[in-house]
C-alpha cells in the first residue's frame, strides 16, 4: 500500500493504482481461519435447523448466538480491555459474509453485533461497558436497537418517544412505541432513542427487565421469518440516569454513525447470501433435465449464471476494497486515547458515501440473484420445498432496512457534494476539466497490450460523465439540488457503478498474475461482463439525468457526452459469458472464492 | 507427555481436479487447500489428551511448501503447542516410505509418547505413512481407531471391523494411532485462539536435512477411469414405462429370461 490514503468520494476524481486496493486474495491466514470457523459453524449448527428457526423457534436462535459467543464471533469489534478482539473491518466483513448462509439467523447475528453492540462500544462509559459488554460479546445477552417508530422510519429524528427526568433526578421515564425491532422477542438489552423534554434526541441503554418495558407481539413477515421483529412499548419505563448513552442531545450521532458500519456490513452479508443462492441455482441447473438436456446447457440459463457470477465478483471486490479503505484509515488513529472512538467515528464517516454504495449495490445484486435463481428453478422455485423460494422472500428486506435504498441513494451524492462544499474534494475544479473534455474531441486509442485497458478507459470516462452531470446539476440548482431527488438518484447510480467497476477492475488487475492461465481467462471474462453492465447502467442513468437537468443545445451536447463517455467495446461478450457459465456449471461453485 | 500429530494439507475434495503435465499427479493450480479430514481427528484427539494430562505438549508436524503453514496454524489454533514445518516443494512426488522416513528422522530423538496421524490422506490415500513411521520408530501402532482413551501410561482404543463388529485394543505408550472418521468431532478454532496461535512457535526445517531414505515406488500415471457405457433414461407414462422396462430386461439381460 502506498502512503496516501484515499479520501471518501475521492475515487470519483482520481486514478487509483491497483496496489492500493485490498482484495479477498490479500486475506491473512488468520482471516481465512475466521472465515472457515464461521462457515463450518453455520453449515453444521445453523443451516440444518433453518426450517425450525423459520417457524420462530427462537430458542434455537438464542442457542446459536450463545455458540457464536463461545467461538468469539460476537467480540470482533469490542475493545481488548473488555475481552474483545478489536479486529479489523476486513475480518468482520468476512464473518458477516459467511454467517449469511444462516438465513434468518444471520439477521439476528447482524443486528446483535452491529446496531445492537456498536453503540455501547463506541459511546459507552467505562461503567456501562463493565456492566454490559461482557454479557453482549459472550452471547449471554442478545442486543437490539430501537430507533424506528410507527410514525418515523426514514425520518428517524422525527421520533415521538419521550424521556423525562424523574423528580428525584435518578431516573428518566421513557414513553412511546418503538416498532420493527429486530431481536425484540429475546433481547435483554435495548439501545432506545428518545427525546428528552421532547427536544434533545438521546440514546438510552434499557434492560428488558426495567419496569415499564413491554415486548409486543411478533410481526407476521414476508421473509426472514425466523428473525424476531416486535414492537417495544415504553410506558413510564424507568431508566437510571447512568444509562444515558453518549451525550444528551447527541443521539443522532449515535444513530447515524452506527448505521454507516451497518450499511457496509449489510453489503458483506448480502454478498454472501448471493453466493449461496447462486450455487443453489447452478446445482439445480445441472440437475434439471428438459428436452433431454440439462437446463444448464441452454444459453438462456447460462447467461443468467454468467451475469450473476460477474455481479457477485463486483460486490465482493467492492466490499473488501471498502474494508481495506476503512482499515487503512482507522489504523492511523492511535489506540487508547480519550478521543479514540470520536476519531474512529470520523474515520468511518469519511466513507459514509461508500458505505451507502455497499448497501445499495450489494443488496440489488442479491435481488437480481434470488430473482434469477427462482427463474432457473421454474415452478420448483415457487414452492417452498426448494430453498430458492425462501431466498426470494428473505432478500426483500435488505433494500428496506438500514436506510431504504432511496435514502441511501440520496445520501451518496449528498455526502460527496457536502465534501466539495467544505473544500475537502476539489469537485468543482474537476468538473471544469470534465466540461473541457466534453468540448474537445478525443482520439485516445485503447492500448490492447495493457490488462483491462478497455475497462480502465471506461472508468475514466464514467468519472468524467459523473462530473459533467453533477456539475450541471449543481450549477443549475445550487443549494436547492437536494430538492431534485430524481437527479440525485441518477447521480448516485453513476457513482455506484463507478465504485463497483473500479473495485472490480483493480482487484482483477492486482491478482491476475497469481492465477493459472485458465483462471485468468475467467477473470477477464468476469470483468468484461460486469463492465458491460456498468457501462449500460451508468449510461442509462446519465441519459436520464441529462434530460432532467438540461434542455436545448446544452442537452444535445451533454447527450453526445453520455454516448461518448459510456461507450464500451465489449467485443467477445458472448464468449465471455459462455466461458463463465460453463466453468461455473462444471465446478458447481462461485468461481472466484 | 510429549505428543506428535502429523498433518497433511490436501485440496478441497469438492474441487474440479485436472491431471497435470507429468500425468503423475493432479494440477495444483487454483485449488483451495485444507487439513486432511482424518488428520483433523488426530489433532482433536491430541488436544483432548492434552486437556486430560497436565503438562502435556503437542507438536504438530507437516511437510510441504510454504502454504502448508496456513493449515498448521489451524492445528495451533485448535490447541497444538508448537509447529514443525518441513519445507519441501516436492512433497507430492514422494512415496509413503520417504515421507515416513522424513518424519522418523525428525522424531527419533524427541521421545514422543503418543503419535497421531490420519488413517490416510484424502488425496493420495495410501494409508501407509502412519504404520511405516511406527515401524521406523519401533513403536506399536493401531490403525483406523474410532475411540480413544488414556490411563496411566496405557491407551485403550476401539477399531471398527466389518460386519458391525468392534475391536477394543489396549497397549502401552509410546504408541502411534491412525485416526478414522467417527473418532471425535473436531472443534472449530475460536477467534481468540486463532489470534493466540499467531504467537506460537512455528519452526521451519529444510527437507534435505531429514531425507535419508530413497523412495521405493513411483506413481507411473494417474488418470480418470474410462466411463462405462452410459445409462438409459426412460421417460413418460409410468404404466408404459414399466412395460418398456420389462421388455429391455428381457431382451438385454438374463434377469427375466
Ligand atoms: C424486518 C424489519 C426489521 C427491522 N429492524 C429494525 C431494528 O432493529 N431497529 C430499528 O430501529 N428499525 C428496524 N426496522 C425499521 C426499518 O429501518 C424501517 O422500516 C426503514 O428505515 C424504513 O422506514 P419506514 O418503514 O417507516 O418507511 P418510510 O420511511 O415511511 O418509507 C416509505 C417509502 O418512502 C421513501 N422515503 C421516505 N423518506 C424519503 C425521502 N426523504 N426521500 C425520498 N424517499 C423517501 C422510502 O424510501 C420508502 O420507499 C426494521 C424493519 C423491518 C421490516
Amino acid at each position: 500500500m502506498t502512503e496516501k490514503i484515499l479520501r471518501g468520494g475521492e475515487y470519483l476524481i482520481c486514478d487509483i493504482p491497483c496496489a492500493d486496493v485490498f482484495t479477498p486474495e490479500d486475506f491473512s491466514d488468520e482471516q481465512k481461519q475466521f472465515g472457515e470457523t464461521t462457515e463450518r459453524f453455520v453449515t453444521n449448527e445453523i443451516v440444518p435447523h433453518l426450517d425450525e428457526i423459520d417457524k420462530q423457534n427462537f430458542d434455537l436462535v438464542v442457542e446459536g448466538m450463545q455458540k457464536c459467543g463461545e467461538l468469539g464471533l460476537l467480540m470482533m469489534d469490542a475493545p481488548e480491555e473488555y475481552g474483545g478482539l478489536e479486529l479489523d473491518k476486513a475480518s468482520s466483513m468476512l464473518v458477516a459474509e459467511k454467517i449469511s448462509a444462516g438465513g434468518s439467523f444471520s439477521v439476528a447475528y447482524a443486528a446483535h453485533t452491529g446496531i445492537g453492540t456498536l453503540p455501547l462500544v463506541y459511546y459507552g462509559t467505562p461503567g456501562q461497558k463493565d456492566k454490559y459488554l461482557e454479557k453482549i460479546i459472550s452471547g449471554q445477552w442478545c442486543a437490539a436497537y430501537c430507533l424506528t417508530e410507527p410514525g418515523s422510519g426514514s425520518d428517524a429524528l422525527g421520533a415521538q418517544a419521550s424521556a423525562l427526568l424523574s423528580e428525584d433526578g435518578t431516573h428518566y421515564l421513557l414513553n412511546g412505541t418503538k416498532q420493527y425491532i429486530t431481536n425484540g422477542g429475546f433481547a435483554q438489552l435495548f439501545t432506545v432513542f428518545a427525546k428528552i423534554d421532547k427536544e434533545h434526541f438521546t440514546a438510552f441503554l434499557v434492560e428488558k427487565d426495567f419496569e415499564g418495558l413491554t415486548v409486543g407481539p411478533e410481526e407476521k413477515k414476508m421473509g426472514i421469518k425466523g428473525s424476531s421483529t416486535t414492537p417495544i412499548i415504553l410506558d413510564n419505563c424507568r431508566v437510571p440516569v447512568e444509562n444515558v448513552l453518549g451525550e444528551i442531545g447527541k443521539g443522532h450521532k449515535i444513530a447515524f454513525n452506527v448505521l454507516n458500519v451497518g450499511r457496509f456490513k449489510l453489503g458483506a452479508a448480502v454478498m454472501g447470501a448471493s453466493k449461496v443462492a447462486l450455487v443453489t441455482g447452478i446445482k439445480y441447473a445441472n440437475e434439471r433435465v428438459q428436452f433431454k438436456q440439462k437446463i444448464s446447457s441452454f444459453g438462456a440459463i447460462k447467461e443468467k449464471i454468467a451475469d450473476l457470477t460477474a455481479d457477485i465478483y463486483a460486490s465482493e471486490s467492492l466490499v473488501y476494497r471498502l474494508a481495506g479503505l476503512l482499515d487503512t484509515k482507522l489504523a492511523t488513529i492511535e489506540k487508547g486515547g480519550d478521543n479514540y472512538y470520536a476519531a474512529y467515528q470520523k474515520g468511518i464517516e469519511e466513507y459514509a458515501a461508500e458505505c451507502g454504495i455497499s448497501k445499495v449495490f450489494c443488496s440489488e445484486v442479491l435481488a437480481r440473484t434470488v430473482d434469477e435463481v427462482v427463474q432457473i428453478h421454474g415452478g420448483y422455485g415457487y414452492v417452498s420445498d426448494y430453498p430458492a423460494e425462501r431466498y426470494y422472500r428473505d432478500e426483500r428486506i435488505n433494500r428496506i432496512f438500514e436506510g431504504t435504498n432511496e435514502i441511501n441513494r440520496l445520501l451518496i451524492p449528498g455526502m460527496i457534494l457536502r465534501k466539495a462544499m467544505k473544500g475537502e474534494l476539489p469537485l468543482q475544479a474537476e468538473a471544469m476539466k470534465a466540461f473541457e473534455a466534453l468540448m474537445t474531441p478525443s482520439f485516445d486509442a485503447v492500448d490492447e497490450a495493457i490488462d483491462f485497458a478497455a475497462e480502465k478507459a471506461l472508468l475514466k470516462n464514467l468519472k468524467t460523465l459523473f462530473l459533467i452531470l453533477a456539475g450541471t446539476g449543481v450549477q443549475k440548482f445550487m443549494d436547492k439540488i437536494a430538492d431534485e431527488q430524481e437527479i440525485l438518484m441518477a447521480a448516485a447510480d453513476i457513482a455506484i457503478q463507478i465504485f463497483a467497476l473500479e473495485s472490480t477492475v483493480l482487484r482483477a488487475e492486482k491478482t491476475l498474475s497469481a492465477f493459472s492461465e485458465r483462471k485468468q481467462e475467467l477473470l477477464r471474462a468476469a470483468v468484461k461482463v460486469f463492465a458491460f453492465r456498468a457501462s449500460e447502467e451508468a449510461g442509462s442513468a446519465a441519459r436520464k439525468g441529462a434530460f432532467y437537468v438540461e434542455e436545448g443545445d446544452t442537452l444535445t451536447m451533454i447527450l453526445s457526452g453520455v454516448r461518448r463517455f459510456s461507450k464500451f467495446d465489449a467485443t467477445g461478450l458472448l464468449a465471455a459469458k459462455r466461458l463463465l457459465a460453463e466453468a461455473s456449471c462444471e465446478e458447481e461453485k462461485y468461481l472466484f472464492n | 507427555m510429549n505428543i506428535l500429530v502429523c498433518i497433511k494439507q490436501v485440496p478441497d475434495m469438492e474441487s474440479k481436479f485436472r491431471i497435470d503435465a507429468s500425468a503423475a499427479w493432479f494440477d495444483t493450480a487454483d485449488l483451495a487447500w485444507r487439513m486432511n479430514e482424518y488428520d483433523e481427528y488426530g489433532v482433536e484427539q491430541a488436544v483432548r489428551l492434552k486437556e486430560q494430562v497436565a503438562g502435556a505438549d503437542i507438536t504438530v508436524l507437516s511437510i510441504g511448501p510454504d502454504k502448508v503453514k496456513e493449515t498448521m496454524k489451524k492445528a495451533l489454533a485448535m490447541g497444538c503447542d508448537r509447529g514443525v514445518h518441513i519445507t519441501d516443494s516436492d512433497v507430492s512426488r514422494r512415496d509413503p516410505a520417504e515421507i515416513a522416513g522424513i518424519i522418523a528422522e525428525y522424531a527419533r530423538d524427541k521421545n514422543f509418547d503418543m503419535i497421531f496421524t490420519g488413517m490416510q490422506s484424502q488425496d493420495r490415500g495410501s494409508g501407509q505413512v502412519g504404520v511405516l513411521l511406527a515401524e521406523m520408530l519401533s513403536c506399536a501402532a493401531v490403525t483406523t481407531i474410532v475411540d480413544f482413551s488414556y490411563r496411566e501410561g496405557r491407551i485403550e482404543v476401539k477399531r471398527e471391523l466389518e460386519g458391525g463388529i468392534r475391536a477394543s485394543v489396549a497397549l502401552n505408550i509410546p504408541a502411534l494411532v491412525t485416526c478414522q472418521l467417527g473418532l471425535n468431532k473436531p472443534r472449530y478454532p475460536t477467534l481468540p485462539n486463532i489470534m493466540k496461535a499467531k504467537k506460537k512457535e512455528l519452526l521451519s526445517l529444510p527437507v534435505e536435512d531429514l531425507r535419508k531414505l530413497e523412495s521405493r515406488q513411483q506413481t507411473a500415471r494417474i488418470y480418470f477411469p474410462e466411463k462405462k457405457g452410459g445409462g438409459l433414461v426412460l421417460e413418460g407414462d409410468p404404466a408404459r414405462l414399466a412395460d418398456e422396462l420389462i421388455q429391455i430386461l428381457k431382451q438385454k439381460t438374463s434377469i427375466l429370461a
